[in-house]
């Protein structure tokens, strides 16, 4: 490493935050475009498990808080494209690289949504596991993202309260219902037990190090289970994780997450992997005349 | 279910019901294109404007509720499929076929304006006065869909979707066989526990 690029190694550890213009090492680029890509992939991808059930939401209120939300997800990742693009990877580039495989999309991205007890299950805890990632990036060290995410996560945190209220609703509901949440709960609990990844030391993990992240994947973890499994056991469910305790001093316990299953999924073999991306393929292929249409550049 | 209610509408709901009907179906049918439009931008407009047609749906179904003794949602999804009064042309199925799409929206946003206006001049107060809320967001509909039709409207396949239909704008009648399936998602969660709150 160059003196100059210990020097900004030692400014962003040190709390100093970097703006597009501002000199930065290559590495450090390259590791933020591939973060904050594989953000704005995911807030893309998150729109199609959620999309079918805009089509089969049970009341007009519950249509309404979906579609807006969905929408969120997609202004979400339209804001992160760009600040993707600024670094230099335009958009194009990064749907091109997503509908190929070749870039990636959270693990949480790559299930089925089998029931209305998914949907509710998804912006609940989802939401609260992503907004946790999230809210960690706010003290990101490059800028411009770190003011994105005061944005995205205002707007999360009410996709969390609407997953809420459906979760509420259905819990105070019939017995058919509670099932149907209870089911998607433990749908869901292995992928968000995988959700903030390996529980490598932070001090080891280069998204650390170079402070894009400031906590580590445990950390987050940790402060998921503090944040929800209260609530979900306060609401009536069970996690189908026999080990899942609080110990004395604070810290929960839980069984080892899957973490070959999170690899396997990660990579592009996830049970809804190859559908959702063959979606995005078809319909950007029919609608590719549009932008050479539209778009000067594109013709 | 409401469908016997509804066989015998009131004179101020036999109006309204199809355009609300309409603003259902037609903001569901523009939901479809959450996520996969040919941009980001288009996403995010689409997805408005279907929410704004839910919520107009959404408020016209109140107003004719209170006089029927039922609810906007038990107008929404409680109807049988033949009781709906949309028109075929909303019914339409065009994912992912964006010049239909955008001639649907030119077409219907124009017709939907001149329905609109009548009402605005109903002598009806609460009719005229939800009309003229309605209209004011329809405005940037009508903004949206005229910028759409300038950047189209030298492609000869835009053209031959307007040609196709034009002639549907003012059908009503006999659904299209895909509003079955339409009705069966659309009802799929609500059918699927009798009598839940959701």
């Amino acid at each position: 490493m160059s003196a100059r690029e210990d020097e900004f190694l030692e400014y962003v550890q040190s709390g100093g935050q970097v703006e597009t213009t501002d000199w930065m090492p290559d590495d450090y680029r390259a590791k933020l475009i591939k973060f904050i890509e594989m953000h704005g992939n995911s807030e893309l991808m998150g729109v199609l498990p959620e999309r079918e059930w805009i089509l089969r939401a049970p009341t007009l209120q519950r249509k309404l808080a979906l579609t807006a939300k969905v929408q969120d997800e997609v202004g979400h990742s339209q804001l992160i494209y760009r600040v993707v693009s600024d670094l230099g990877k335009p958009r194009e580039h990064c749907l091109d690289d997503l509908i190929s495989g070749k870039s990636k999309f959270h693990n949480v991205f790559h299930y089925p949504t089998k029931t209305w007890g998914d949907v509710g299950v998804i912006a609940w805890l989802v939401d609260a596991a992503a907004i946790i990632s999230q809210k960690a990036l706010l003290k990101c060290s490059y800028a411009p993202y770190a003011r994105i995410m005061k944005k995205i996560c205002w707007e999360e945190s009410f996709h969390i309260l609407h997953g809420r209220d459906v979760i509420l609703t259905m819990m105070n509901g019939t017995d058919a219902q509670r099932e149907l949440v209870q089911e998607a709960l433990d749908r869901w609990w292995g992928p968000l037990m995988q959700f903030h990844g390996n529980p490598i030391p932070a001090e080891d993990d280069p998204m650390y190090i170079w402070r894009i992240k400031s906590q580590g994947n445990g950390e987050a973890r940790q402060q998921f289970l503090d944040g929800y499994v209260p609530q979900i056991w306060e609401l009536g469910l069970t996690v189908s994780d026999p080990k899942l305790r609080k110990n004395d001093d604070g810290v929960w316990e839980f069984s080892e997450p899957d973490w070959d299953e999170l690899k396997h999924v990660v990579t592009g073999h996830g049970p809804k992997t190859e559908e959702r991306l063959g979606l995005r393929r078809t319909t950007r292929g029919e609608t590719e005349w549009v932008r050479r249409v539209v778009l000067p550049e594109a013709a | 279910m409401v469908s016997t209610v509804l066989r015998r509408v009131s004179a101020r709901a036999e109006p309204l019901l199809p355009i609300a009907d309409d603003e259902l179906i037609l903001g569901w049918r523009n939901s479809e294109w959450t996520g996969i439009a040919p941009f980001l931008e288009e996403d995010v407009a689409f997805s408005s404007i279907a929410q704004n047609e839910i919520g107009h749906a959404r408020a016209i179904y109140q107003l004719v509720a209170e006089e029927l003794g039922t609810t906007a949602d038990e107008l929404a999804f409680d109807r049988k499929p033949e009781d709906y009064r949309c028109s075929p042309f909303v019914e339409l199925r065009l994912v992912p076929d964006w010049a239909k799409t955008i001639a649907r929206h030119c077409l219907y946003e124009d017709a939907d304006q001149r329905r609109i206006q009548e009402l605005i001049e109903a002598d009806d107060p609460e009719v005229a006065g939800l009309a003229a809320k309605i209209d004011r967001e329809e405005v940037y509909h009508r903004m949206h869909a005229q910028m759409w039709f300038e950047r189209l409207e030298d492609e000869p396949q835009f053209q031959e979707a307007l040609e196709e239909l034009r002639p549907l704008v003012d059908q009503r009648g006999e659904h299209l066989p895909e509003f079955e399936h339409l009705w069966q998602e659309m009802t799929e969660v609500r059918r699927s526990v009798a009598g839940a709150t959701w």
